[in-house]
C-alpha cells in the first residue's frame, strides 16, 4: 500500500483512537458549564448552559494563588530534573568503566521498591533538613535526576553515532564541551520529552503536597481539589459542578503548554528524520 | 542493598592502547563527575528510606511507636496469608495482560502518527489528554464509562451486536475493565515510540522500499529493529509499572467514599500493600510485603535483560 | 565494583541510619497527665488542626466560635480536606504530629489502642464538656477500655426512602419495603422489579450491601462484635440469616452484579436520579440524601420510613467524625477548648439557625441537623426545624429524627480497619458467587477474631506493661 492510498484510512483510525481518549475529557468541560442538578446526565451538549461555576470557584478558592504555587514547582521540578537526568543519563552512556552496569542496575532498582514503604522515612529526611511546611520537598528531590528519566534520555544517547563524539575527541574537545555541544543538542527530542513528562507529572502529584505541605496559601491545584472535593462531600452540601470546573481549570494550562510544546520534540537528528 | 549486576548494555571498548589505563582511569573521574547529581540524591535520599524500610522488614512497627524486632517473622507470616497470594496473582495476571497491550498500542498510535502529516500534533496532545486530566475526575468516568447497564463502551459492543458484560460489578470482568482502562494513559509510551520513529534515518525507508518491501515487511524489517532499544525501554518500565499499580485500581474500587465496593478481583499487590501499612498500621509487614515485590520485579527485570542483550541494536555499538 | 568501594558505601549508608534511626525515634510523648488543660487557662501559641475545613455554614460558624473562644493569642491554622492517614502517620512517625485532628469515629479505637491519641478524661473534666449529652452510639464508638478519646461531631443515619408512586401502582404500602417484614421485602421486591429485554429497568428494591450488612443482622437480633469489642460474632444463625435475606432481594432481581451496576449508572446526584425517574422502588439509604433529593427533585413521588427491625423498632447505625488530640500534641490545652466549643450545644445551635437561614433564603426546606450531642439536636428540632407545607419532606424529617433516637453502633476496637475489611470481603464474596452465605461468615469471622486478638493482645501487653 503506498502513502497516497494509506493516508485516509490512517486519518480515520486517528480519529477514531482520539474520540476514545478525549471524550473524558469533554465530558468534563461539557460538565461544568451545567447547574448542578445536571453535571452527571451525560450529554455532551449541556441542557442549560451557565458560566456560573467559573465565577464561583474562582470566588470560592484562591484559585490564582494555587495555580501560581503549582507552576513555581512544575517550572523547577521540570527543569532541574531534565538537567541533572540528562548529565548522569551522559555519564552512563558514553564512559565505560568498570562497575558501570552495577551502577546502573541501581538506578533501575530505585524504581523497583514501591513508594508506600519509602513515604515516611523520605518525610523524616525532609524534616531533618527543615523543610517540611515548605515547597521544596515537592521539588528539590529532582536535582539528583530521576531513574526514569536517566533510563530513557540514556537509550537516546546510545541511538547516537559514537564516531561523532569520537571526532570531538580527536579534534581536542574535553568531555563537558562534547556534552554540552554535541550531546545535548542531539538529544534534544529526549530532553523536551523529559520536561513535558516531568512537568505533567509535577503538576498533576497529590501525594507530595498532601504530606508536605499544610497551609492552604500553600496549596498546589491538586491539593486544592481535594481539599475541596472532601469538603463538599457529607453534611449534604454536594457542590459537584465546582468540583468539575476546578478540575477543567487545573488542566487547561497544560493542555495548552503541551501543545505549544510537543512540536518540540518531533525534529530528529538533522541529518535524518523521515518527513511524515 | 545488594542487586546482582546488570551488565553494560553496550559493548566494550575497542583493542586497548598503551593510554588505555589511563585514560580508563580518566575515564572513571569524569564518569562520577557527570554521575554525581545522582550518587549525591541516592546517597542522601535513597539509600536510607530503602535500607530503613529493610531493618522495618524485620520488625513490627505500627508507625506510632517504635519498631520492635521480631526477625523474619513478617516473611513467615506473609507465606501464610492467602491475600499474598491472592494480590500476587491478580497484579501478575494484570502486568501479562497489560504490557503488551500498551506496547503493541502504543507502536500502533505512534506509527499512525508518523503518518498523519500536518495534523499529528493535534492527535499527539489528544492521546497525551487522559495523562492530564486529574485522577479524581478519571475515576468517576472510568465508572461511568464501563457500566454494564449504560456505558459507554457496552453500548458500543451493542451497536455490533455483542452484549456486553458488567465490567465494574462482575468478578470476572473487573481486571480485564482495568487493563482496558489503563490503555488510556498510554500517551506518554506513544509519545515516547514516536520519537525514537523520528530517529530512525529515511534511507533505510527509501532502500526497503526501492527492494519493494511494503508497508509490513518495512515495519517488521527496518522500524522494529531500529528502535528495538527504544521498545526494550518501554517494555521495562511499563513492565515495573505495571507490578506497582495503585492509582487507577485504587480510586475506582476502594478509594474513600466511592460506592463501588472493594472487589478481591482488583486487590493488587500494591493496594495490599497501602492497606496493611497505612489502614492497618502494619508498617512492619508492608515493608517485608514491599522488598518480596521488589525482589519479584527484579527477577523480571533482568530477564528483560538478559533477552534484550540478544536482540536489542544500538547505532552506538561497536560492530 | 571493588570490595572496598563498597565497604566504603557501608559505612556512609550505616552513619546514615544511626543517626536518623535516632532522630526517628519516639521523642518521649507527654501523657495525658503533663497536659495542663484547664477552663481558666490562658490559652497561647500554634493550634494546628488537621482533617476540617470550613467548606460550609455549619462548619464556619462553630470555627468562628471556638477560635473566639480561644482568644487572640492562639494562632489557628486548619490543614484543610479529610483526615489523610498518610500524611497524619508520617507527622506522627517524625514526632510532628498536629495538635488537633477530626477524623471518623471508626478509626479511634485503633489510634486509640496504639496510643496515637490521648484519652479526654482529663480535657473533659478541665473544659466542663458534658458527655451526657453525647449519643450513646456516638460514645460506644469513641469509648475505648473504659475511657472517652474523642468528642463526637456529625451524625450520620439510615431511613427507608421509597417511590410512592410505584408502591401504589403495585398496591404496597411504605411497611412493605422498610424491613420490618422480610417476607413482605421479597414479594414487594418481586412485585416492582421491572425488566426490559435483558437488562433491568426498574430496581426493586436495593437492601445496601455490602456496607448495609450491619443494619441488616442488628435488625435481626445480631450484633457483629461483642460489647467489650474482643469477640467478633460474624458467624450467628441471625447474621447469617440477615445475609441470605439481603442476599435474596438481589437473586430475585438477575443478581447483585445487574443490580449494581444499573445503581451505578444512575444520576445519583442529579436530576435524573432513580427517584426522579422511577427506576427504584425502595431502598435504606443514609439521611444526607434527604436533603439531595429536596434539593434537585422537590417533587418527586416519594415516601419515607425509618428502617425497622424484624419487631417493627425503628433501627439505624451511626456514624460519624469526631475530634481527637493526637499524642504529642504541642498544645493539647487548646486543642481540648477548640475541640469543646465545637461540640457544645450553643455551637450547634448557632450553626444550625445559620444553616436554616441559608436554606430559607434560598427557599428550601431546612431538614435539620444531626450532631452527636443529643440536646442540641433536640432544641434544634424544636426551635429550627418548622412543618414545610409538604407532608413527603415531613415525614423525611420525621423519619430522621426518629431513626436518630433510635441508633446502634460497634463499639470501638484496635483493628477496626481489619474488622470491618473481614465483613465487608465476605458479603463480597457471596454477592459475587464465589461462596455460600455459610461458608463466608465463617471465613470472615475467622480474619475478623484472628485480628482482633492480635490487636488486643498487644493493648493488653502495652496497659500492663
Amino acid at each position: 500500500m503506498t502513502r497516497r492510498v494509506g493516508r485516509p484510512l490512517v486519518l480515520a483510525a486517528l480519529v477514531a483512537a482520539t474520540v476514545v481518549f478525549v471524550y473524558p475529557f469533554v465530558w468534563l468541560v461539557s460538565a461544568s458549564f451545567k447547574p448542578r442538578g445536571e453535571v452527571f446526565d451525560n450529554r455532551l451538549v449541556p441542557e442549560t448552559f451557565t458560566l456560573d461555576n467559573y465565577v464561583q470557584v474562582w470566588r470560592e478558592v484562591p484559585m490564582a494563588q494555587w495555580l501560581g504555587n503549582t507552576t513555581l514547582v512544575t517550572v523547577l521540578a521540570g527543569i532541574t530534573v531534565t538537567l541533572s537526568s540528562a548529565a548522569v543519563a551522559w555519564g552512563f552512556a558514553y564512559f565505560r568503566f568498570r562497575g558501570r552496569g552495577f551502577l546502573f542496575g541501581l538506578v533501575l532498582a530505585t524504581m523497583m521498591l514501591p513508594g508506600a514503604v519509602t513515604l515516611i522515612p523520605t518525610y523524616l529526611i525532609w524534616k531533618e533538613l527543615g523543610f517540611v511546611g515548605t515547597l521544596t520537598p515537592l521539588w528539590a528531590g529532582n536535582l539528583f535526576g530521576s531513574a526514569f528519566y536517566i533510563f530513557l534520555i540514556r537509550q537516546f544517547f546510545l541511538g547516537l553515532p559514537r564516531e561523532l563524539f569520537e571526532a570531538a575527541q580527536l579534534d581536542g574537545a574535553g568531555n563537558w564541551t562534547i556534552f554540552r555541544a554535541i550531546a545535548l543538542p542531539l538529544a534534544r527530542p529526549a530532553l523536551v520529552l523529559t520536561l513535558l513528562f516531568e512537568t505533567q507529572a509535577a503538576w498533576t502529584d497529590l501525594m507530595r503536597p498532601l504530606i508536605y505541605v499544610q497551609d492552604s496559601d500553600k496549596f498546589t491545584v491538586p491539593r486544592g481539589l481535594k481539599a475541596l472535593l472532601d469538603q463538599y462531600g457529607f453534611g449534604g452540601e454536594w457542590h459537584w459542578e465546582i468540583v468539575v470546573t476546578a478540575s477543567v481549570i487545573a488542566t487547561l494550562p497544560m493542555i495548552l503548554l503541551f501543545f505549544v510544546g510537543q512540536r518540540h520534540f518531533v525534529q530528529g537528528i538533522a541529518t535524518t528524520g523521515s518527513k511524515g | 542493598m545488594t542487586t546482582t549486576t546488570a551488565a553494560p548494555v553496550a559493548a566494550g571498548p575497542v583493542a586497548p592502547t598503551r593510554t588505555a589505563r589511563a585514560r580508563s582511569r580518566r575515564n572513571l573521574w569524569s564518569a562520577l563527575l557527570f554521575l554525581s547529581p545522582w550518587i549525591v540524591g541516592f546517597l542522601v535520599f535513597t539509600l536510607w528510606p530503602v535500607l530503613y524500610s529493610a531493618y522495618l522488614s524485620l520488625t513490627d512497627y505500627d508507625v506510632i511507636n517504635d519498631p520492635r524486632f521480631i526477625g523474619l517473622e513478617n516473611y513467615r507470616d506473609m507465606a501464610a496469608d492467602p491475600k499474598i497470594a491472592l494480590a500476587l496473582t491478580n497484579t501478575v495476571v494484570y502486568t501479562v495482560l497489560a504490557v503488551p497491550l500498551h506496547v503493541v498500542g502504543a507502536l500502533g498510535l505512534a506509527l499512525l502518527l508518523e503518518r498523519a502529516g500536518r495534523s499529528s500534533g493535534f492527535f499527539r496532545t489528544a492521546f497525551f489528554l487522559p495523562k492530564m486530566t486529574p485522577p479524581v475526575a478519571v475515576g468517576v468516568l472510568v465508572l461511568l464509562l464501563f457500566n454494564g447497564q449504560n456505558g459507554l463502551v457496552n453500548e458500543a459492543l451493542g451497536a455490533v451486536g455483542v452484549q456486553g458484560p458488567y465490567w465494574t460489578t462482575d468478578q470476572a470482568w473487573i481486571k480485564p475493565a482495568l487493563v482496558l482502562m489503563s490503555m488510556w494513559t498510554i500517551g506518554s509510551t506513544v509519545i515516547i515510540l514516536l520519537a525514537a520513529l523520528r530517529q530512525v534515518p529515511s534511507e533505510l525507508y527509501d532502500a526497503a522500499r526501492v527492494d519493494g518491501a511494503g508497508f509490513w515487511r518495512r515495519t517488521f524489517a527496518v522500524t522494529v529493529p531500529m528502535i528495538s532499544g527504544t521498545l526494550f525501554f518501554v517494555v521495562v518500565v511499563n513492565t515495573i509499572a505495571a507490578f506497582q499499580m495503585f492509582t487507577e485500581a485504587y480510586t475506582a474500587f476502594f478509594g474513600s467514599g466511592n460506592t463501588t465496593y472493594a472487589n478481591e478481583a482488583a486487590l493488587f499487590y500494591v493496594i495490599y500493600l497501602f492497606q496493611q501499612g497505612f489502614e492497618n498500621l502494619n508498617m512492619g509487614y508492608a515493608s517485608a510485603m514491599a522488598w518480596l515485590l521488589f525482589v519479584i520485579i527484579l527477577a523480571v527485570t533482568l530477564v528483560q535483560l538478559a533477552v534484550s542483550k540478544r536482540v536489542v541494536y544500538y547505532e552506538g555499538d561497536q560492530k | 565494583m571493588s570490595t572496598r568501594r563498597v565497604g566504603l558505601c557501608g559505612t556512609v549508608a550505616a552513619a546514615g541510619v544511626l543517626a536518623l534511626a535516632a532522630c526517628a525515634s519516639g521523642s518521649g510523648e507527654p501523657t495525658q497527665a503533663e497536659v495542663t488543660y484547664g477552663s481558666d487557662a490562658a490559652m497561647s501559641g500554634e493550634l494546628t488542626v488537621m482533617g476540617f475545613g470550613t467548606g460550609d455554614d455549619v462548619a464556619q460558624v462553630r470555627y468562628d466560635r471556638a477560635t473566639e473562644e480561644l482568644g487572640d493569642d492562639v494562632d489557628v491554622s486548619l490543614v484543610e480536606g479529610d483526615l489523610d492517614i498518610q500524611a497524619f502517620l508520617s507527622a506522627v512517625a517524625a514526632g510532628d504530629p498536629p495538635d488537633l485532628v477530626y477524623a471518623n469515629r471508626d478509626q479511634i479505637g485503633t489510634f486509640a489502642s496504639r496510643g496515637a491519641i490521648l484519652p479526654l478524661t482529663d480535657c473533659i473534666a478541665a473544659e466542663d464538656v458534658d458527655t451526657g449529652q453525647f449519643r450513646e452510639a456516638a460514645s460506644g464508638q469513641v469509648t475505648f477500655d473504659g475511657e472517652v478519646y474523642a468528642l463526637p461531631e456529625f451524625n450520620q443515619v439510615q431511613v427507608t426512602m421509597a417511590d410512592s408512586s410505584l408502591l401504589s401502582a403495585a398496591g404496597l404500602g411504605i411497611e412493605a419495603v422498610n424491613g420490618s417484614d422480610w417476607d413482605a421485602v421479597t414479594q414487594a421486591t418481586s412485585a416492582l422489579v421491572r425488566r426490559d429485554g435483558g437488562a433491568l429497568s426498574v430496581i426493586g428494591f436495593d437492601s445496601k450491601l455490602p456496607e448495609f450488612f450491619p443494619l441488616w443482622a442488628k435488625s435481626n437480633g445480631a450484633d457483629l462484635l461483642s460489647d467489650d469489642a474482643r469477640t467478633a460474632q460474624l458467624d450467628s444463625p441471625e447474621a447469617l440469616e440477615a445475609l441470605e435475606l439481603a442476599v435474596a432481594v438481589y437473586d430475585a432481581q438477575g443478581g447483585f452484579p445487574a443490580v449494581k451496576a444499573f445503581r451505578d449508572s444512575a444520576d445519583f446526584f442529579g436530576e435524573g436520579n432513580q427517584f426522579a425517574t422511577h427506576t427504584l422502588g425502595a431502598m435504606p439509604m443514609e439521611n444526607w440524601y434527604v436533603n439531595v433529593l429536596n434539593e434537585v427533585s422537590p417533587d418527586a413521588t416519594l415516601a419515607f420510613d425509618t428502617f425497622r427491625t424484624r419487631e417493627g423498632e425503628p433501627l439505624a447505625f451511626a456514624t460519624g467524625s469526631a475530634w481527637a488530640i493526637p499524642a504529642g500534641s504541642p498544645n493539647a490545652a487548646a486543642a481540648c477548648r477548640f475541640a469543646a466549643t465545637m461540640v457544645e450545644q450553643d455551637s450547634w445551635l448557632a450553626a444550625a439557625q445559620a444553616r436554616a437561614d441559608a436554606r430559607a433564603e434560598s427557599g428550601q426546606v431546612f431538614t435539620g441537623l444531626l450532631t452527636g450531642n443529643a440536646d442540641a439536636d433536640e432544641e434544634i428540632r424544636s426551635t429550627l426545624v418548622e412543618p414545610s407545607g409538604s407532608p413527603v419532606w415531613d415525614q423525611a424529617v420525621e423519619a430522621v429524627y426518629e431513626a436518630n433516637e433510635n441508633t446502634f453502633s460497634l463499639p470501638a476496637n484496635p483493628a477496626d480497619a481489619e474488622f470491618k475489611a473481614a465483613w465487608q470481603d465476605g458479603v463480597n464474596r457471596v454477592l459475587n458467587g464465589q461462596q455460600e452465605p455459610a461458608e463466608a461468615l465463617a471465613q470472615a469471622q475467622e480474619e475478623a477474631q484472628e485480628a482482633l486478638d492480635d490487636a488486643w493482645a498487644e493493648w493488653d501487653e502495652r496497659s500492663d506493661g
